[in-house]
Protein backbone atom coordinates (compact mmCIF):
# COMPACT_ATOMS: atom_id res chain seq x y z
CA UNK A 1 0.00 0.00 0.00
CA UNK A 2 2.81 2.24 1.02
CA UNK A 3 4.79 1.80 -2.31
CA UNK A 4 1.73 2.20 -4.16
CA UNK A 5 1.62 5.69 -2.71
CA UNK A 6 4.15 6.86 -3.49
CA UNK A 7 4.42 5.72 -6.79
CA UNK A 8 1.62 7.76 -7.43
CA UNK A 9 3.07 10.75 -5.89
CA UNK A 10 5.98 10.94 -7.77
CA UNK A 11 4.13 10.71 -10.97
CA UNK A 12 4.45 13.32 -13.55
CA UNK A 13 1.85 15.87 -11.87
CA UNK A 14 4.27 18.17 -10.77
CA UNK A 15 2.05 21.28 -12.09
CA UNK A 16 -0.64 19.84 -9.30
CA UNK A 17 1.64 19.64 -6.70
CA UNK A 18 2.54 23.00 -6.83
CA UNK A 19 -0.93 24.49 -7.53
CA UNK A 20 -1.84 22.64 -4.26
CA UNK A 21 0.87 23.49 -2.46
CA UNK A 22 0.11 27.22 -3.36
CA UNK A 23 -3.68 26.85 -2.47
CA UNK A 24 -2.48 25.59 0.57
CA UNK A 25 0.35 28.56 1.72
CA UNK A 26 -2.31 30.90 0.16
CA UNK A 27 -5.71 29.82 2.18
CA UNK A 28 -4.09 28.92 5.45
CA UNK A 29 -5.53 30.92 8.03
CA UNK A 30 -2.86 33.31 9.59
CA UNK A 31 -1.83 33.94 13.28
CA UNK A 32 -1.49 37.16 14.20
CA UNK A 33 1.45 37.06 17.13
CA UNK A 34 1.08 40.16 19.39
CA UNK A 35 3.87 41.74 20.99
CA UNK A 36 4.02 41.01 24.53
CA UNK A 37 4.42 45.01 25.93
CA UNK A 38 1.27 45.37 23.68
CA UNK A 39 -0.94 42.18 25.30
CA UNK A 40 0.37 44.08 28.30
CA UNK A 41 -0.81 46.91 27.22
CA UNK A 42 -4.42 45.94 26.06
CA UNK A 43 -5.41 43.65 28.72
CA UNK A 44 -3.09 44.08 32.01
CA UNK A 45 -2.77 47.91 32.55
CA UNK A 46 -6.61 48.55 31.88
CA UNK A 47 -7.82 47.68 34.95
CA UNK A 48 -4.75 48.61 36.96
CA UNK A 49 -5.14 52.20 36.07
CA UNK A 50 -9.16 52.02 36.64
CA UNK A 51 -8.42 50.78 40.16
CA UNK A 52 -5.89 53.51 40.56
CA UNK A 53 -8.28 56.09 39.51
CA UNK A 54 -10.94 54.63 41.59
CA UNK A 55 -8.95 54.69 44.86
CA UNK A 56 -7.68 58.31 44.00
CA UNK A 57 -11.39 59.04 43.19
CA UNK A 58 -12.04 57.30 46.98
CA UNK A 59 -9.28 59.64 48.52
CA UNK A 60 -10.55 62.85 47.23
CA UNK A 61 -13.92 62.37 48.55
CA UNK A 62 -12.80 61.36 51.78
CA UNK A 63 -10.88 64.23 51.72
CA UNK A 64 -13.76 66.36 50.67
CA UNK A 65 -14.94 65.21 54.48
CA UNK A 66 -18.76 65.41 52.42
CA UNK A 67 -19.45 61.93 54.38
CA UNK A 68 -18.65 61.80 58.25
CA UNK A 69 -15.39 59.30 59.17
CA UNK A 70 -17.35 56.59 59.94
CA UNK A 71 -19.51 56.37 56.81
CA UNK A 72 -16.66 57.05 54.34
CA UNK A 73 -13.00 55.99 55.55
CA UNK A 74 -10.28 56.68 54.17
CA UNK A 75 -8.22 53.98 51.85
CA UNK A 76 -5.69 53.71 54.11
CA UNK A 77 -7.70 53.18 57.00
CA UNK A 78 -9.32 49.90 55.27
CA UNK A 79 -6.09 48.92 54.11
CA UNK A 80 -4.09 49.55 57.10
CA UNK A 81 -7.05 47.46 58.66
CA UNK A 82 -6.75 44.40 56.14
CA UNK A 83 -2.93 44.65 56.80
CA UNK A 84 -3.12 44.19 60.31
CA UNK A 85 -5.62 41.43 60.01
CA UNK A 86 -2.53 39.39 57.92
CA UNK A 87 0.07 40.44 59.94
CA UNK A 88 -1.77 39.06 63.16
CA UNK A 89 -2.34 35.97 60.62
CA UNK A 90 -6.06 36.12 61.19
CA UNK A 91 -6.64 37.04 57.55
CA UNK A 92 -5.65 34.05 56.11
CA UNK A 93 -7.89 31.50 58.69
CA UNK A 94 -10.35 33.46 58.17
CA UNK A 95 -10.17 33.34 54.04
CA UNK A 96 -9.26 29.88 54.47
CA UNK A 97 -12.90 28.88 56.55
CA UNK A 98 -14.51 30.45 53.23
CA UNK A 99 -12.42 29.19 50.43
CA UNK A 100 -12.18 26.14 52.21
CA UNK A 101 -15.98 25.68 52.65
CA UNK A 102 -16.46 27.32 49.24
CA UNK A 103 -14.33 24.60 47.17
CA UNK A 104 -15.82 21.69 49.19
CA UNK A 105 -19.40 23.20 48.24
CA UNK A 106 -18.52 23.57 44.90
CA UNK A 107 -17.12 19.71 44.13
CA UNK A 108 -20.33 18.62 45.67
CA UNK A 109 -22.55 20.50 43.63
CA UNK A 110 -20.47 19.32 40.63
CA UNK A 111 -20.41 15.99 42.13
CA UNK A 112 -24.64 16.60 41.77
CA UNK A 113 -24.91 18.60 38.99
CA UNK A 114 -23.20 16.83 36.46
CA UNK A 115 -25.12 13.73 36.33
CA UNK A 116 -28.38 15.62 36.84
CA UNK A 117 -27.59 17.85 33.72
CA UNK A 118 -26.59 14.88 31.35
CA UNK A 119 -29.79 13.61 32.56
CA UNK A 120 -32.13 16.33 31.95
CA UNK A 121 -30.10 16.58 28.53
CA UNK A 122 -30.39 13.12 27.17
CA UNK A 123 -33.89 11.82 28.75
CA UNK A 124 -36.86 14.01 27.34
CA UNK A 125 -39.09 12.58 30.01
CA UNK A 126 -36.80 14.09 32.44
CA UNK A 127 -36.27 16.59 30.15
CA UNK A 128 -39.89 18.41 30.40
CA UNK A 129 -40.48 17.59 34.01
CA UNK A 130 -37.37 19.46 35.88
CA UNK A 131 -35.96 21.27 32.94
CA UNK A 132 -37.82 24.67 33.10
CA UNK A 133 -37.55 23.97 37.26
CA UNK A 134 -33.80 23.60 36.96
CA UNK A 135 -33.65 27.01 34.93
CA UNK A 136 -36.41 28.65 37.54
CA UNK A 137 -33.89 27.57 40.37
CA UNK A 138 -31.64 29.67 38.58
CA UNK A 139 -33.17 32.77 39.11
CA UNK A 140 -34.15 31.82 42.48
CA UNK A 141 -31.42 33.94 44.55
CA UNK A 142 -30.26 31.07 46.91
CA UNK A 143 -29.96 33.64 49.62
CA UNK A 144 -34.15 32.77 49.83
CA UNK A 145 -33.09 29.17 50.97
CA UNK A 146 -31.00 30.57 53.88
CA UNK A 147 -34.39 30.62 56.69
CA UNK A 148 -35.72 26.95 55.36
CA UNK A 149 -32.30 25.53 55.65
CA UNK A 150 -31.48 27.10 59.48
CA UNK A 151 -34.89 25.28 60.34
CA UNK A 152 -33.94 22.52 58.47
CA UNK A 153 -30.23 22.19 60.11
CA UNK A 154 -29.87 24.25 62.68
CA UNK A 155 -26.97 26.41 62.85
CA UNK A 156 -24.46 23.67 61.56
CA UNK A 157 -21.92 23.58 58.20
CA UNK A 158 -24.90 21.57 56.82
CA UNK A 159 -26.86 24.57 56.56
CA UNK A 160 -24.10 26.61 55.08
CA UNK A 161 -23.23 23.53 52.20
CA UNK A 162 -27.51 23.38 51.78
CA UNK A 163 -27.05 26.92 50.46
CA UNK A 164 -24.07 26.45 48.25
CA UNK A 165 -25.74 23.56 46.63
CA UNK A 166 -29.02 24.84 45.54
CA UNK A 167 -26.83 28.24 44.19
CA UNK A 168 -24.71 26.16 42.04
CA UNK A 169 -26.24 22.83 41.54
CA UNK A 170 -28.56 24.47 38.76
CA UNK A 171 -26.11 26.88 37.09
CA UNK A 172 -23.52 23.48 36.57
CA UNK A 173 -26.43 21.43 35.27
CA UNK A 174 -28.07 24.02 33.14
CA UNK A 175 -24.37 24.60 31.69
CA UNK A 176 -23.96 20.87 30.37
CA UNK A 177 -27.18 21.02 29.20
CA UNK A 178 -26.56 24.09 27.15
CA UNK A 179 -23.41 22.60 26.08
CA UNK A 180 -24.84 19.39 24.99
CA UNK A 181 -27.75 21.26 23.20
CA UNK A 182 -24.85 23.89 21.44
CA UNK A 183 -23.11 20.41 20.03
CA UNK A 184 -23.63 20.79 15.67
CA UNK A 185 -26.27 17.82 14.72
CA UNK A 186 -23.17 16.54 12.73
CA UNK A 187 -20.66 15.85 14.66
CA UNK A 188 -22.90 12.95 16.35
CA UNK A 189 -23.97 11.78 12.80
CA UNK A 190 -19.77 11.92 11.86
CA UNK A 191 -19.50 9.76 14.91
CA UNK A 192 -22.26 6.92 13.70
CA UNK A 193 -20.90 7.18 10.73
CA UNK A 194 -17.96 5.92 11.54
CA UNK A 195 -19.06 3.09 13.99
CA UNK A 196 -19.05 4.66 17.16
CA UNK A 197 -20.94 2.91 19.96
CA UNK A 198 -23.17 4.71 22.19
CA UNK A 199 -20.62 5.00 25.06
CA UNK A 200 -18.31 5.65 22.86
CA UNK A 201 -20.02 8.85 20.86
CA UNK A 202 -20.32 10.32 24.58
CA UNK A 203 -17.42 9.72 25.80
CA UNK A 204 -15.15 11.01 22.64
CA UNK A 205 -17.54 13.19 20.76
CA UNK A 206 -20.66 14.71 22.69
CA UNK A 207 -18.63 15.52 26.07
CA UNK A 208 -15.75 17.14 24.81
CA UNK A 209 -17.92 19.06 22.04
CA UNK A 210 -19.69 20.11 24.61
CA UNK A 211 -17.09 21.48 27.10
CA UNK A 212 -17.53 24.65 26.10
CA UNK A 213 -20.53 25.26 27.64
CA UNK A 214 -20.26 22.68 30.51
CA UNK A 215 -17.31 25.10 31.46
CA UNK A 216 -19.31 28.30 31.23
CA UNK A 217 -21.87 26.51 33.75
CA UNK A 218 -19.31 25.56 36.06
CA UNK A 219 -17.57 29.17 36.33
CA UNK A 220 -21.38 30.12 36.93
CA UNK A 221 -21.16 27.80 39.36
CA UNK A 222 -18.37 28.81 40.97
CA UNK A 223 -19.33 32.43 41.18
CA UNK A 224 -23.02 31.62 42.83
CA UNK A 225 -21.43 29.19 45.39
CA UNK A 226 -19.21 31.84 46.50
CA UNK A 227 -22.07 34.63 46.58
CA UNK A 228 -24.42 31.52 48.21
CA UNK A 229 -21.73 30.97 50.95
CA UNK A 230 -21.35 34.61 51.53
CA UNK A 231 -25.06 35.19 51.96
CA UNK A 232 -24.90 32.24 54.55
CA UNK A 233 -21.98 33.15 55.99
CA UNK A 234 -23.68 36.68 57.34
CA UNK A 235 -26.73 35.51 58.10
CA UNK A 236 -26.03 32.40 59.88
CA UNK A 237 -23.90 33.11 62.71
CA UNK A 238 -22.56 31.13 64.91
CA UNK A 239 -19.24 30.06 67.19
CA UNK A 240 -19.80 26.92 66.53
CA UNK A 241 -19.49 27.85 62.57
CA UNK A 242 -16.24 29.32 62.67
CA UNK A 243 -15.16 31.99 61.69
CA UNK A 244 -15.16 33.43 57.84
CA UNK A 245 -15.52 36.31 55.60
CA UNK A 246 -19.81 36.62 56.40
CA UNK A 247 -18.94 36.46 59.81
CA UNK A 248 -16.09 38.75 59.45
CA UNK A 249 -18.10 41.06 57.62
CA UNK A 250 -21.29 40.91 59.57
CA UNK A 251 -19.38 41.62 63.21
CA UNK A 252 -18.00 44.49 61.29
CA UNK A 253 -21.35 45.44 60.97
CA UNK A 254 -22.71 45.12 64.30
CA UNK A 255 -19.17 46.73 65.94
CA UNK A 256 -19.99 49.81 63.66
CA UNK A 257 -16.46 49.57 62.29
CA UNK A 258 -16.51 50.75 58.80
CA UNK A 259 -12.90 50.07 57.97
CA UNK A 260 -12.98 46.48 58.58
CA UNK A 261 -17.18 46.15 57.03
CA UNK A 262 -15.13 47.42 53.74
CA UNK A 263 -12.02 45.48 54.40
CA UNK A 264 -14.78 42.43 54.36
CA UNK A 265 -15.88 43.52 51.23
CA UNK A 266 -12.66 44.49 49.41
CA UNK A 267 -11.30 40.79 50.34
CA UNK A 268 -14.95 38.73 49.41
CA UNK A 269 -14.38 40.54 45.95
CA UNK A 270 -10.80 39.91 45.95
CA UNK A 271 -11.20 36.15 46.44
CA UNK A 272 -13.72 35.68 43.96
CA UNK A 273 -11.90 37.50 41.22
CA UNK A 274 -8.82 35.50 42.36
CA UNK A 275 -9.78 32.38 41.95
CA UNK A 276 -11.58 33.35 38.65
CA UNK A 277 -8.10 34.35 37.07
CA UNK A 278 -6.00 31.58 38.81
CA UNK A 279 -8.47 28.59 38.09
CA UNK A 280 -11.32 29.41 35.25
CA UNK A 281 -9.63 31.90 32.93
CA UNK A 282 -6.68 29.91 31.91
CA UNK A 283 -8.62 26.85 31.76
CA UNK A 284 -11.43 28.08 29.79
CA UNK A 285 -8.80 29.84 27.31
CA UNK A 286 -6.80 26.61 26.90
CA UNK A 287 -10.32 25.26 25.92
CA UNK A 288 -11.65 27.83 23.47
CA UNK A 289 -7.74 28.63 22.25
CA UNK A 290 -7.69 24.57 21.19
CA UNK A 291 -11.08 25.07 19.43
CA UNK A 292 -10.15 28.40 17.14
CA UNK A 293 -12.50 29.92 19.81
CA UNK A 294 -11.30 32.33 21.97
CA UNK A 295 -8.25 34.25 19.80
CA UNK A 296 -8.69 37.93 21.19
CA UNK A 297 -6.22 39.43 23.74
CA UNK B 1 -13.81 21.68 -28.36
CA UNK B 2 -13.47 17.83 -27.47
CA UNK B 3 -12.11 16.51 -24.57
CA UNK B 4 -11.71 12.91 -24.19
CA UNK B 5 -11.10 10.99 -20.34
CA UNK B 6 -7.55 9.75 -19.68
CA UNK B 7 -8.86 6.41 -17.83
CA UNK B 8 -6.17 4.37 -17.69
CA UNK B 9 -7.87 0.62 -19.00
CA UNK B 10 -8.67 -1.09 -15.76
CA UNK B 11 -8.65 -5.20 -15.10
CA UNK B 12 -12.81 -6.27 -15.26
CA UNK B 13 -14.21 -6.06 -11.48
CA UNK B 14 -14.93 -9.64 -10.18
CA UNK B 15 -16.74 -10.70 -6.61
CA UNK B 16 -19.03 -9.75 -5.19
CA UNK B 17 -20.91 -6.04 -5.33
CA UNK B 18 -19.64 -3.83 -2.91
CA UNK B 19 -22.87 -1.98 -2.70
CA UNK B 20 -26.26 -3.61 -3.63
CA UNK B 21 -29.34 -1.76 -3.36
CA UNK B 22 -32.29 -3.31 -4.59
CA UNK B 23 -36.02 -2.14 -4.95
CA UNK B 24 -35.71 0.43 -2.07
CA UNK B 25 -38.13 2.99 -1.31
CA UNK B 26 -38.07 5.64 1.29
CA UNK B 27 -41.34 7.28 2.62
CA UNK B 28 -40.68 10.11 5.26
CA UNK B 29 -44.11 10.72 7.45
CA UNK B 30 -47.51 8.91 6.88
CA UNK B 31 -51.07 9.69 5.36
CA UNK B 32 -51.39 13.12 3.40
CA UNK B 33 -48.33 14.38 4.38
CA UNK B 34 -46.13 11.64 3.34
CA UNK B 35 -43.40 12.39 1.04
CA UNK B 36 -41.85 10.16 -1.06
CA UNK B 37 -38.23 10.12 -1.28
CA UNK B 38 -36.88 7.20 -3.27
CA UNK B 39 -39.36 4.62 -5.15
CA UNK B 40 -38.03 1.29 -6.55
CA UNK B 41 -33.94 2.46 -6.51
CA UNK B 42 -31.98 -0.51 -7.96
CA UNK B 43 -28.08 0.07 -7.76
CA UNK B 44 -25.27 -2.49 -7.74
CA UNK B 45 -21.78 -0.78 -7.52
CA UNK B 46 -18.68 -3.25 -8.21
CA UNK B 47 -15.22 -3.43 -5.78
CA UNK B 48 -12.93 -0.42 -6.65
CA UNK B 49 -15.60 1.39 -9.04
CA UNK B 50 -16.72 5.06 -8.88
CA UNK B 51 -20.33 6.10 -9.41
CA UNK B 52 -21.78 9.29 -9.25
CA UNK B 53 -25.12 9.84 -8.16
CA UNK B 54 -26.23 12.56 -10.32
CA UNK B 55 -29.99 14.97 -9.55
CA UNK B 56 -31.56 18.18 -9.12
CA UNK B 57 -32.40 19.00 -5.35
CA UNK B 58 -35.06 16.49 -3.57
CA UNK B 59 -33.96 13.99 -5.76
CA UNK B 60 -33.06 11.25 -2.63
CA UNK B 61 -29.87 11.16 -3.49
CA UNK B 62 -28.57 12.37 0.19
CA UNK B 63 -31.15 10.49 1.46
CA UNK B 64 -29.85 6.71 -0.49
CA UNK B 65 -26.55 7.59 0.29
CA UNK B 66 -27.38 7.68 4.13
CA UNK B 67 -29.28 4.57 3.63
CA UNK B 68 -26.03 3.01 2.03
CA UNK B 69 -24.15 3.80 5.20
CA UNK B 70 -26.81 3.11 7.54
CA UNK B 71 -27.38 6.22 9.45
CA UNK B 72 -31.04 5.19 8.00
CA UNK B 73 -33.62 1.88 7.19
CA UNK B 74 -35.48 1.75 4.03
CA UNK B 75 -38.94 1.90 4.08
CA UNK B 76 -38.72 -1.32 1.81
CA UNK B 77 -36.45 -3.15 -0.29
CA UNK B 78 -32.52 -4.16 0.91
CA UNK B 79 -29.11 -2.32 1.28
CA UNK B 80 -26.05 -4.50 1.86
CA UNK B 81 -22.70 -3.23 1.56
CA UNK B 82 -20.15 -5.39 1.12
CA UNK B 83 -18.48 -6.65 4.24
CA UNK B 84 -17.26 -3.52 6.17
CA UNK B 85 -18.72 -0.53 7.12
CA UNK B 86 -18.80 2.52 4.42
CA UNK B 87 -17.13 5.48 5.80
CA UNK B 88 -18.99 8.57 4.90
CA UNK B 89 -18.02 12.41 4.23
CA UNK B 90 -20.12 15.20 4.37
CA UNK B 91 -19.83 18.92 2.35
CA UNK B 92 -18.48 20.03 5.85
CA UNK B 93 -15.52 18.91 6.69
CA UNK B 94 -17.10 17.81 9.77
CA UNK B 95 -13.67 17.28 11.88
CA UNK B 96 -13.54 17.51 15.38
CA UNK B 97 -12.00 21.07 16.42
CA UNK B 98 -10.37 20.00 19.82
CA UNK B 99 -8.47 17.12 18.05
CA UNK B 100 -5.23 18.08 15.44
CA UNK B 101 -5.63 16.76 12.27
CA UNK B 102 -3.84 13.55 13.14
CA UNK B 103 -5.67 12.56 15.81
CA UNK B 104 -9.34 13.42 13.52
CA UNK B 105 -7.76 10.82 11.25
CA UNK B 106 -6.97 8.31 14.08
CA UNK B 107 -10.45 8.53 16.27
CA UNK B 108 -12.26 5.92 13.29
CA UNK B 109 -9.12 3.09 14.27
CA UNK B 110 -9.57 4.50 18.04
CA UNK B 111 -12.97 3.83 18.04
CA UNK B 112 -12.47 0.28 15.97
CA UNK B 113 -9.80 -0.77 19.12
CA UNK B 114 -6.73 -0.08 17.02
CA UNK B 115 -3.55 -0.29 19.02
CA UNK B 116 -2.06 3.61 19.29
CA UNK B 117 1.13 3.37 17.69
CA UNK B 118 -0.43 1.38 14.62
CA UNK B 119 -3.18 4.27 14.57
CA UNK B 120 -0.77 6.56 14.95
CA UNK B 121 1.40 5.51 11.85
CA UNK B 122 -1.92 4.61 10.08
CA UNK B 123 -2.68 8.22 10.43
CA UNK B 124 0.31 9.30 9.21
CA UNK B 125 0.00 7.57 6.02
CA UNK B 126 -2.84 8.85 4.76
CA UNK B 127 -2.05 12.24 5.47
CA UNK B 128 0.98 11.48 3.22
CA UNK B 129 -1.59 10.48 0.34
CA UNK B 130 -4.02 13.52 0.90
CA UNK B 131 -0.11 15.44 0.81
CA UNK B 132 -0.33 16.51 4.36
CA UNK B 133 2.41 14.84 5.88
CA UNK B 134 3.76 17.19 8.88
CA UNK B 135 0.17 18.80 9.25
CA UNK B 136 -1.01 16.24 11.76
CA UNK B 137 -0.25 18.82 14.75
CA UNK B 138 -2.23 21.11 13.38
CA UNK B 139 -6.17 21.71 14.32
CA UNK B 140 -8.85 22.24 12.25
CA UNK B 141 -9.14 26.15 12.71
CA UNK B 142 -5.71 26.41 11.49
CA UNK B 143 -5.96 24.74 8.18
CA UNK B 144 -7.43 26.06 5.19
CA UNK B 145 -11.15 24.49 3.64
CA UNK B 146 -9.47 22.27 1.16
CA UNK B 147 -7.18 21.25 3.72
CA UNK B 148 -9.73 19.81 6.10
CA UNK B 149 -11.78 18.37 3.14
CA UNK B 150 -8.82 16.47 2.64
CA UNK B 151 -8.33 15.37 6.03
CA UNK B 152 -11.74 14.65 6.37
CA UNK B 153 -11.05 12.14 3.59
CA UNK B 154 -8.32 10.71 5.09
CA UNK B 155 -10.36 10.40 8.30
CA UNK B 156 -13.02 8.67 5.78
CA UNK B 157 -10.30 6.26 4.44
CA UNK B 158 -9.13 5.66 7.71
CA UNK B 159 -12.79 4.47 8.45
CA UNK B 160 -13.22 2.67 4.87
CA UNK B 161 -9.90 0.86 4.97
CA UNK B 162 -8.57 0.36 8.85
CA UNK B 163 -11.23 -2.07 10.36
CA UNK B 164 -10.17 -5.46 9.10
CA UNK B 165 -9.77 -7.87 11.27
CA UNK B 166 -9.60 -7.96 14.84
CA UNK B 167 -5.91 -6.46 14.84
CA UNK B 168 -6.99 -4.27 12.18
CA UNK B 169 -3.70 -4.66 10.51
CA UNK B 170 -4.34 -5.66 7.32
CA UNK B 171 -5.63 -3.09 4.54
CA UNK B 172 -8.86 -3.74 2.65
CA UNK B 173 -9.92 -0.76 -0.26
CA UNK B 174 -13.32 -0.34 1.29
CA UNK B 175 -15.96 1.76 0.58
CA UNK B 176 -16.53 5.28 0.54
CA UNK B 177 -19.78 7.57 0.48
CA UNK B 178 -19.47 11.34 -0.50
CA UNK B 179 -22.59 13.52 -0.34
CA UNK B 180 -20.83 16.58 -2.20
CA UNK B 181 -18.24 16.81 -0.44
CA UNK B 182 -16.69 19.90 -2.68
CA UNK B 183 -20.02 22.07 -2.72
CA UNK B 184 -18.63 24.45 -0.51
CA UNK B 185 -15.20 24.92 -2.07
CA UNK B 186 -13.69 27.52 -4.46
CA UNK B 187 -13.59 26.80 -8.08
CA UNK B 188 -9.87 26.05 -8.03
CA UNK B 189 -9.82 24.36 -4.93
CA UNK B 190 -12.46 21.80 -5.93
CA UNK B 191 -10.65 21.80 -9.37
CA UNK B 192 -7.61 20.56 -7.37
CA UNK B 193 -9.08 18.61 -4.97
CA UNK B 194 -11.15 16.71 -8.06
CA UNK B 195 -7.76 15.64 -9.01
CA UNK B 196 -6.84 14.52 -5.64
CA UNK B 197 -9.51 12.53 -5.37
CA UNK B 198 -8.83 10.50 -8.03
CA UNK B 199 -5.55 10.12 -7.79
CA UNK B 200 -6.04 8.57 -4.10
CA UNK B 201 -8.93 6.87 -5.55
CA UNK B 202 -5.75 5.10 -7.98
CA UNK B 203 -3.31 4.54 -5.19
CA UNK B 204 -6.20 2.58 -2.90
CA UNK B 205 -8.74 0.87 -5.38
CA UNK B 206 -11.44 2.34 -2.80
CA UNK B 207 -15.02 2.05 -4.15
CA UNK B 208 -16.60 5.26 -3.98
CA UNK B 209 -19.96 6.24 -4.14
CA UNK B 210 -20.16 10.22 -5.06
CA UNK B 211 -23.48 12.37 -4.85
CA UNK B 212 -23.32 15.37 -7.05
CA UNK B 213 -25.47 18.19 -8.29
CA UNK B 214 -22.79 19.20 -11.15
CA UNK B 215 -22.70 17.25 -14.62
CA UNK B 216 -19.15 18.31 -15.27
CA UNK B 217 -18.08 17.45 -11.21
CA UNK B 218 -19.63 13.94 -12.32
CA UNK B 219 -18.37 13.20 -15.69
CA UNK B 220 -14.56 14.21 -14.62
CA UNK B 221 -15.15 11.79 -11.98
CA UNK B 222 -17.20 8.78 -12.41
CA UNK B 223 -16.68 5.79 -14.59
CA UNK B 224 -20.51 5.88 -14.01
CA UNK B 225 -22.81 8.37 -13.64
CA UNK B 226 -26.67 7.44 -12.76
CA UNK B 227 -29.06 9.99 -12.75
CA UNK B 228 -32.05 10.45 -10.36
CA UNK B 229 -35.42 12.15 -10.94
CA UNK B 230 -36.78 14.20 -8.45
CA UNK B 231 -39.72 13.58 -6.13
CA UNK B 232 -40.37 10.45 -6.28
CA UNK B 233 -36.12 9.53 -6.23
CA UNK B 234 -36.00 7.01 -9.57
CA UNK B 235 -33.05 5.64 -11.21
CA UNK B 236 -33.68 7.78 -14.95
CA UNK B 237 -30.77 6.44 -16.89
CA UNK B 238 -26.97 5.76 -16.36
CA UNK B 239 -24.05 6.58 -18.82
CA UNK B 240 -20.50 4.74 -18.69
CA UNK B 241 -17.46 6.69 -19.43
CA UNK B 242 -14.82 4.62 -21.10
CA UNK B 243 -11.69 5.96 -22.42
CA UNK B 244 -13.18 6.64 -25.96
CA UNK B 245 -15.93 8.65 -24.40
CA UNK B 246 -16.18 12.42 -25.33
CA UNK B 247 -16.36 14.08 -22.19
CA UNK B 248 -17.76 17.32 -23.48
CA UNK B 249 -20.35 15.70 -25.83
CA UNK B 250 -21.20 13.53 -22.68
CA UNK B 251 -21.48 16.53 -20.57
CA UNK B 252 -24.03 18.41 -22.87
CA UNK B 253 -26.11 15.03 -23.51
CA UNK B 254 -26.15 14.63 -19.56
CA UNK B 255 -27.25 18.25 -18.80
CA UNK B 256 -29.94 17.90 -21.23
CA UNK B 257 -31.20 15.04 -19.90
CA UNK B 258 -30.72 16.64 -16.14
CA UNK B 259 -32.73 19.28 -17.51
CA UNK B 260 -35.60 17.50 -19.07
CA UNK B 261 -36.18 16.14 -15.65
CA UNK B 262 -36.19 18.99 -13.85
CA UNK B 263 -38.75 20.83 -16.04
CA UNK B 264 -40.98 17.89 -15.75
CA UNK B 265 -41.49 19.38 -12.22
CA UNK B 266 -42.83 22.82 -13.69
CA UNK B 267 -45.59 21.63 -15.83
Amino acid sequence: MAADDQAVLTEERDESIDVGRGLDALDTPTERRVPWWRRFATSVLPPIVAVVLFIVVWQILWASAIWPEFKLPSPEAVFGTIGAEFASGQALSIIWTSISRAVLGFLFALVIGTPLGLLVATVPVVRSAIGPILTGLQSLPSVAWVPAAVLWFGLTDGTIYFVVLMGAVPSIANGLVSGIEQVPPLLPRVGYAMGASRSQAARLIMLPAALPGFFAGLKQGWAFSWRSLMAAEIIATSPSLGFGLGAYLNQGQSLSDMPSVMAAILLILIVGIGVELIAFRPAERRILRARGLATGP
Amino acid sequence: MTATLDRRDRAPRTGPPAVEVAGVSKVFGSGTDAVVALDGVDLTVAPGEFVCLLGASGCGKSTLLNLVAGLDQPTSGTVAAGTARPAVMFQEAALLPWLTAGRNVELPLRLAGVGRQRRKERAQELLGLVRLEGQADKRPHELSGGMRQRVALARALAAATGTAGSGATEVQPGVLLMDEPFGALDAITRDFLQAELLRVWEATGTTILFVTHDVRESVRLAERVVLLSSRPGRVVREWGTGEDTDAEELHDHITSELREVISAHGR
